[in-house]
């Protein structure tokens, strides 16, 4: 009767339900894949360079020994401002005080025997002088016969000895002379070295290191300090190869650190490095900042975007619509309703994910910027609104 | 009238040797078509086994049986003389128990029209011919009805269309009367002369039931396996 | 004539379809592991198929890499975008870990890939390609991740750019992808504490610390802090080139391992799916065993019940085989109604899964005529049970 009828219907629901569950269970795997479309826009792209930079300084020294010393005082330390020539370390000079001391005797050693060789030299003169003019005296008596040659030939030999001596003093007195100049340039070497082991700071700076303590040994060429030019800090910005292509001196970057994240710090490309990173592939430039922030600290991380010459009235598509298939650059459009390749050449790309079409489209074109599995020319396709859910 | 149904020195034997049991000892009947006959016996004397050989349910041991001029069984023979028993039980006897058994998903029409749809028949005839019999047993009103709608008196009258609508030589009735009171057993005995009647059915009525005993014209009595015939009072219901 | 079994499953309807209810949800507990299953090669298929590689250059010796670890120095692919018949090389790294946004950490199988090289997302369902070489990240939509979102990777936040569908690691957890320098970091640097210690190791080994040598140590710590190491190379073939020989002369001159696609997708479902298979056709074999004995059971005793009007029915004149007809009718009417209810449960609720499930029409198919069968089978105990019935038991008393 009717309670028949119902469960009769109610099982022909059940079963009716049951088959479009499974149809549209398996349908929905066979369907179209959709798409979300976009236009190709005229407009204004500004496209940037990203990268990642370091706080660095470009001028930086290294303050320290020429010979392996033992650190005697250290007069500055870390975060102090000092001025080209001030003293800020010193080393042990270890003997070289007494070896100065030691050289000084030598120079009046030296002096004294130029004294005495002079005091030779007058004596010699003199001496010299009395044979010549004795030699002569008897040279004239031997003319007149009053004199033997023998006493003669004598003091004509006693005269030539004492020319000998004077010219021998007269040397002697070079050598005293030339002795005392050597130990003289010996002590102003010795000086010399002494005044190495006074650490004085090249220029105005900034200590951004104090690395030796007194009574540590330090070997020749090893800091003691370090100073950083404060007036040279700047951001050592990596960017990666491929994007590098038109970067210039001059452009104009923004650089946000890391210790400030929601500050932008304006700045500029100061110098692009000739050598690049060949081993992580990146170009390494330089960006000032126009206004340095205070408490800057050298090895801050920064993100760098540079700013590349806009682009008037540029024709773009967002940058996801734009796909590489086997060698091809290009974009999916749909015609028909299928999938279909068109290649393209792009320009420039913006950070904002808009890349510049030169040729392949024109503007108001359709392209497929999200779709739903990967496409395949051909392939039909259903156009939705949005495909995240 | 021609016998309908004749049984010859039928018995049936229990299990062999000492705990052999002797259900039925030669047992004689006959019954003519158009006559209804009670069998009447205590329980244990083998009439529900003397029902369930008529009943092609179960074999004899000895004797034969012949129904509406066949011969269903013949020990000498071999045994059963037909082949597809099912088809003997659904065409030529009706089955007419203590309690309705009408099949509780099927509805009225279709409880008595199964054995004609059963046996071939198409649907529409045999739905036809079921709705004929309800008409004459007065229950067409309930045609469509699930049988638990059904009173009792209403399920006995559909179990017996369901006995009728083969027109079947042999109609056996066990205990048709017992859940009932005296007037509806009455009406049931008198129902049962009637189709007799309009149909030309030999039945047996297997009964204790003192209520109906009197309106049998012959009854056949049993007593452990043997039974004697007695003419009955014959009193109309 | 009429169907008996008909006839009785609309008598008692109410009990015949809850009865499918709970079948239905044994039997769509099994197609949805048999869906687990091909979610899982459909996951490795994925994972091949968007890597938009032809070969995949690894450490020689091994299965990498992504069923063993692998790795390479960053500067082996000039050596292989030398050789003939490469048209394109992408160094990539891969590492699962966690990745936090707020305050709740998602397992990423995080990607490091190069601008313009395969490695890169193909395609994109929003947002936009990542464009800054450093903290951008593009995040498949699995992770709950969205546009803007800033998430934390090691030491440095990354913001999501844009999102993929369906790029999902081997195990199915989402890929995140990020510059391949941030990558080599996130792989290699550890947290300060770990960098501090290490330094002090350095510091305390006297053949690195001399005191001769200034600038040594500074030296050696600084090499210690830079990873130039990748764990693969993808390659794309040239057209015309065959991939098989482009990758045996990978294999043979520059002693690297090469797969290509067909080598890879063996790798993933044999090695790395095999265990899970094995588990899943376990289930699925207990599953089954457990459907029969239950649609056996059900059947037997709906049968038993009814056992009264079976010996009546046989009494008054009813085949052997129209009974046993019905019983079958019934088993396979049940079973098909749990199949229905079973599929349909299965397809709504296979998208609240963690991992991806995948039904399959042929599955379906097989599945349905498994159940028939089974339930067919099932009904035999019933039958058996019914023929044995005796007619004269209707003649009680």
């Amino acid at each position: 009767m009717s309670n028949q009828r119902i469960a009769l219907a109610a099982l022909g629901f059940v079963i009716v339900g049951g088959i479009l569950a499974t149809a549209a269970g398996c349908s929905s795997s066979s369907s179209a894949t959709k798409v979300v479309l976009a236009r190709a826009e005229l407009g204004d792209l500004n496209p940037t360079i990203f990268g990642i930079g370091t706080v660095e300084a470009q001028r930086a020294y290294l303050v320290g020994p020429t010979l392996s010393s033992r650190v005697s005082q250290v007069l500055v330390d870390q975060g102090d401002l000092v001025r080209s020539g001030q003293l800020l370390a010193e080393l042990d000079p270890v003997d070289l005080d007494e070896r100065m001391a030691s050289a000084q005797s030598a120079i009046d050693r030296a002096a004294s025997a130029v004294e005495v060789a002079e005091a030779q030299l007058a004596e010699a003169r003199s001496r010299s002088a009395l044979a010549t003019a004795s030699s002569l005296r008897y040279t004239e008596l031997r003319q007149r016969n009053f004199v033997s040659s023998e006493v003669t030939d004598g003091k004509q030999h006693e005269a030539k000895a004492a020319l000998a001596s004077l010219d021998a003093a007269k040397a002697a007195l070079d050598a005293a002379r030339r002795d005392h100049v050597r130990v003289k340039s010996d002590r102003a070497g010795v000086a010399k070295q002494r005044a190495q082991y006074h650490l004085r700071s090249p220029v105005d700076a900034l200590v951004s290191a104090r690395e030796a303590e007194p009574g540590s040994t330090v070997v020749a060429g090893q800091a003691v300090l370090r100073l950083i030019d404060t007036k040279s800090l700047w951001v050592k910005t990596r960017i990666d190869q491929g994007r590098s292509q038109r970067l210039a001196v001059g452009q104009v970057a923004a650089i946000v650190l890391r210790s400030r994240p929601n500050e932008s710090i304006p700045g500029k490309v100061v110098r692009i490095e000739v050598s690049s990173d060949s081993v992580t592939e990146e170009r390494l430039v330089d960006v000032v900042f126009d206004k340095p922030p205070e408490n800057l600290s050298p090895g801050e991380l920064a993100e760098v975007s540079i700013a590349l010459p806009a682009l008037k009235s540029a024709l773009s598509v967002p940058s996801a619509a734009v796909h590489r298939l086997l060698q091809q650059t290009g974009v999916w459009r749909s015609l028909d309703q299928h999938a279909s390749f068109q290649a393209v050449r792009i320009g420039a790309q913006t950070l904002e994910g808009r890349t510049q079409i030169l040729e392949g489209l024109k503007e108001g074109d359709e392209v497929v910027e999200f779709s739903a599995a990967e496409l395949h020319g051909g392939e039909k396709l259903h156009r939705v609104d949005s495909l995240a859910r | 009238m021609a016998a309908a149904i004749l049984i010859k020195n039928l018995s049936k034997r229990y299990g062999s040797g000492d705990t052999a049991v002797d259900a039925l000892r030669k047992v004689d009947m006959s019954v003519a078509s158009g006559e209804v006959v009670g069998l009447v016996g205590p329980s244990g004397s083998g009439k529900t086994t003397l029902l369930k050989c008529l009943g092609a349910v179960i074999a004899p041991t000895t004797g034969t049986m012949t129904l509406a001029g066949q011969s269903i069984f013949d020990q000498n023979e071999g045994g059963w003389q037909i082949k597809d028993l099912p088809a003997l039980r659904r065409d030529r006897i009706g089955f007419i128990f203590q309690a309705p058994y009408l099949i509780p998903f099927l509805n009225v029409t279709d409880n008595v029209a199964l054995l004609p749809m059963l046996a071939g028949q198409s649907n529409a005839t045999s739905r036809a011919r079921a709705l004929d019999l309800l008409r004459v047993l007065e229950v067409d009103h309930r045609a469509q009805a699930k049988v638990a709608q059904l009173s009792g008196g209403e399920q006995q009258r559909v179990a017996i269309a369901r006995a009728l609508v083969s027109r079947p030589p042999v109609i056996l009735a066990d205990e048709p009367t017992a859940p009932l009171d005296s007037e509806r057993a009455l009406t049931v005995i008198r129902i049962l002369n009637q189709m007799a009647q309009q149909y030309g059915a030999a039945i047996i009525v297997v009964t204790h039931d003192e209520k109906i005993i009197p309106t049998f014209r012959r009854i056949y009595h049993i007593r452990d396996g043997c039974t004697f015939e007695e003419p009955g009072e014959g009193r109309p219901a | 004539m009429i169907s008996l079994a008909g006839r009785d499953i609309l008598h008692s309807w109410g009990k015949y379809v809850f009865t499918g209810a709970g079948l239905g949800l044994l039997i769509g507990v099994t197609l949805s592991m048999a869906g687990i299953y091909r979610g899982m090669v459909e996951d490795a298929k994925v994972l091949l198929t968007n890597s938009g590689a032809d070969l995949w250059v690894v450490q020689r010796d091994t299965l990498g890499p992504y069923a063993e670890s692998s790795t390479l120095h960053d500067d082996s692919w000039r050596t292989v975008a030398a050789l003939p018949g490469i048209a394109a090389t992408g160094n990539v790294t891969y590492l699962t870990m966690q990745a936090w946004r707020k305050n709740e950490d998602v397992r990423v199988f995080v990607v490091g890939f190069e601008y313009g090289h395969p490695g890169e997302p193909a395609y994109l369902i929003a947002g936009r390609p990542i464009t800054r070489t450093h903290y951008e990240c593009i995040a498949d939509e699995k992770s709950g991740f969205v546009l803007g979102d800033r998430v934390r990777i090691r030491r440095h936040e990354y913001t999501v750019v844009g999102l993929t569908r369906r790029m999902v690691s081997a195990s199915g957890d989402p890929m995140l992808f990020i510059p391949l320098k941030d990558a080599q970091e996130a792989q290699f640097l550890k947290d300060n504490d770990a960098i501090v210690n290490d330094r002090a190791r350095t510091a305390s080994n006297p053949s690195l610390n001399r005191p001769g040598i200034p600038g040594l140590l500074d030296a050696v710590i600084a090499s210690q802090a830079a990873n130039h190491n990748v764990n693969a190379i993808l390659v794309r073939v040239a057209p015309g080139w065959n991939d098989t020989s482009v990758a045996a002369n990978i294999h043979r001159w520059l002693r690297l391992q090469a797969y290509t696609g067909a080598q890879m997708e063996e790798i993933l479902v044999a090695k790395l799916i095999a265990t899970s298979a094995k588990q899943i056709a376990m289930f699925l074999v207990i599953l089954s065993i457990v459907s029969g004995a239950i649609v056996s059971f059900i059947i037997y005793t709906m049968t038993m019940s009814k056992i009264r009007e079976i010996a009546v029915l046989k009494l008054i004149g009813t085949r052997n085989r129209s009974i046993a007809a019905m019983i079958l009718q019934e088993a396979l009417g049940l079973g098909l109604a749990g199949f229905v209810v079973g599929k349909t449960v299965a397809t709504l609720w296979a998208p609240y899964f963690p991992k991806y499930v995948l039904l399959e029409s042929g599955d379906a198919l097989r599945g349905f005529l498994a159940v028939m069968l089974i339930c067919a089978l099932a009904s035999i105990v019933a039958i058996r049970a019914a023929l044995r019935v005796d007619p004269a038991t209707a003649i009680g008393g």
